[in-house]
């Protein structure tokens, strides 16, 4: 199975943009691009066409909450399914991200079966709207 | 006249007769002179000399506690540091769970591999023995190969799912990497720390020395991100205990509108 929705994976860790990486592709997500924080990812975003984020949270220069932040604000990129992908933990992070305008959040060690779940889950709402 | 001839002069006038009848009584052996005018030179001595020695004292007591206050010094001795004994002790645990985690797949992964190519030799080695294949096709050969083949597939897929696993573990580097660097932020800290008591020993003034750097652990962020939790390790606001609680906090504020 292929896929060629087009997804971008922040994350200032190679290693985990590896794992990521590597689980969408099992997933059969083949178009992935990758970008170690929100300064490198806010560009591609903006002239890339990318119909996927996932993003970590605590990254040096911009975080991954600013980088919702802004890609919510953007008229061109306001609709894009956002999924946080992170070792923060605080209930107010999470409340926060949430009023940002999140797709999803997924919590740090994480299992392949989660990630695939809160993928198709908002693919499946993003469908329906 | 120069400075230095205006101060010789000052302390000639001061003490040149205390010292001459110092001089007179030791000249005279006389100890009950000798005594008077010791006392007398060392009683003026002292209220020269004290008052600076005081004001020299006073500013060194406040040059530290500015330092203290600068540096938190306190904060860091008492909290940061045994917290980053923690964080890495942290680190030790994880990363031995993870490495532990990765060879049992591998001692997993590593008896499914040999028993297949332990058959696939086997039947090889079958099939060059009976060299006709009409033969071979009404021997055992195509049932084994047959049940071998449908053990492949199982055995590929058990593989792939223990190569999956061991693709997850490695997820502890991001965990562990950003633990160190929080501890290399605190070490760098207490470098800067420790350079500028050497400059105070050194009697340098801390008011030209630099604000010391990092900000303590509790008032970074949420916005920029705190980190990992570590058990241990007291950081602000109220943790999730897990993915299934994010999910039922993120339904209840979409069900709250």
């Amino acid at each position: 199975m292929s896929n060629a929705m087009k997804f971008l994976v922040v994350d200032d860790f190679s290693t985990m943009r590896r794992i990521v990486k590597n689980c969408l592709q099992e997933l059969g997500y083949t178009d992935i691009t990758e970008a170690d924080d929100g300064n490198t990812a806010l560009p591609l975003l903006k002239n890339g066409a990318f119909e996927f984020l996932i993003t970590d949270w605590n990254m040096p220069g911009m975080p991954g909450l600013e980088l919702l932040k802004a890609v919510r604000s953007d008229a061109k990129l306001s609709k894009l399914p956002v999924l946080m992908l992170t070792a923060e933990a605080k209930r107010e992070q999470i409340i926060e991200a949430a009023q940002a305008g999140v797709s999803g959040y997924v919590i740090k060690p994480f299992t392949a079966v989660t990630l695939k779940e809160k993928i198709d889950k908002i693919l499946a709402s993003k469908a329906a709207a | 006249m120069a400075p230095a001839e205006t101060s010789n002069a000052l302390l000639r006038d001061r003490y040149g007769s205390l010292i001459a009848a110092l001089q007179g009584a030791v000249d005279a052996n006389d100890d009950t002179a000798f005594r008077g005018a010791f006392d007398k030179l060392r009683e003026s001595l002292s209220a020269e000399f004290m008052p600076e020695l005081k004001r020299l004292t006073a500013s060194a007591e406040s040059a530290l506690a500015r330092f203290r206050e600068r540096a938190r010094i306190d904060a860091l001795a008492d909290q940061e540091v045994p917290d980053a004994r923690k964080r890495l002790a942290h680190v030790v645990q994880l990363t031995d769970e993870a490495a532990h985690r990765t060879l049992d797949l591998v001692e997993k992964s590593g008896p499914l591999v040999e028993q297949q190519a332990r058959e696939a030799a086997e039947l090889l080695e079958a099939w060059s023995v009976y060299g006709d294949r009409e033969y071979a096709a009404n021997s055992l050969w195509p049932e084994r190969t047959l049940s071998f083949l449908e053990r492949s597939l199982t055995d590929a897929d058990r593989v792939r799912s223990l190569l999956s696993e061991m693709l997850m573990a490695q997820g502890y580097q991001d965990i562990t990497g950003q633990i160190i660097r929080s501890v290399i932020s605190l070490v760098g800290e207490i470098e800067d720390v420790l350079g500028q008591l050497v400059a105070l020993s050194n009697g340098e003034d801390t008011r030209r020395m630099p604000t010391l750097r990092v900000p303590a652990a509790d008032q970074k962020s949420m916005q920029s991100g705190l980190g990992p939790q570590i058990p241990g390790v007291s950081s602000p606001g109220e943790a999730v205990s897990g993915q299934d609680d994010i999910d039922a906090l993120l339904a209840s504020m979409a069900g709250g509108g």
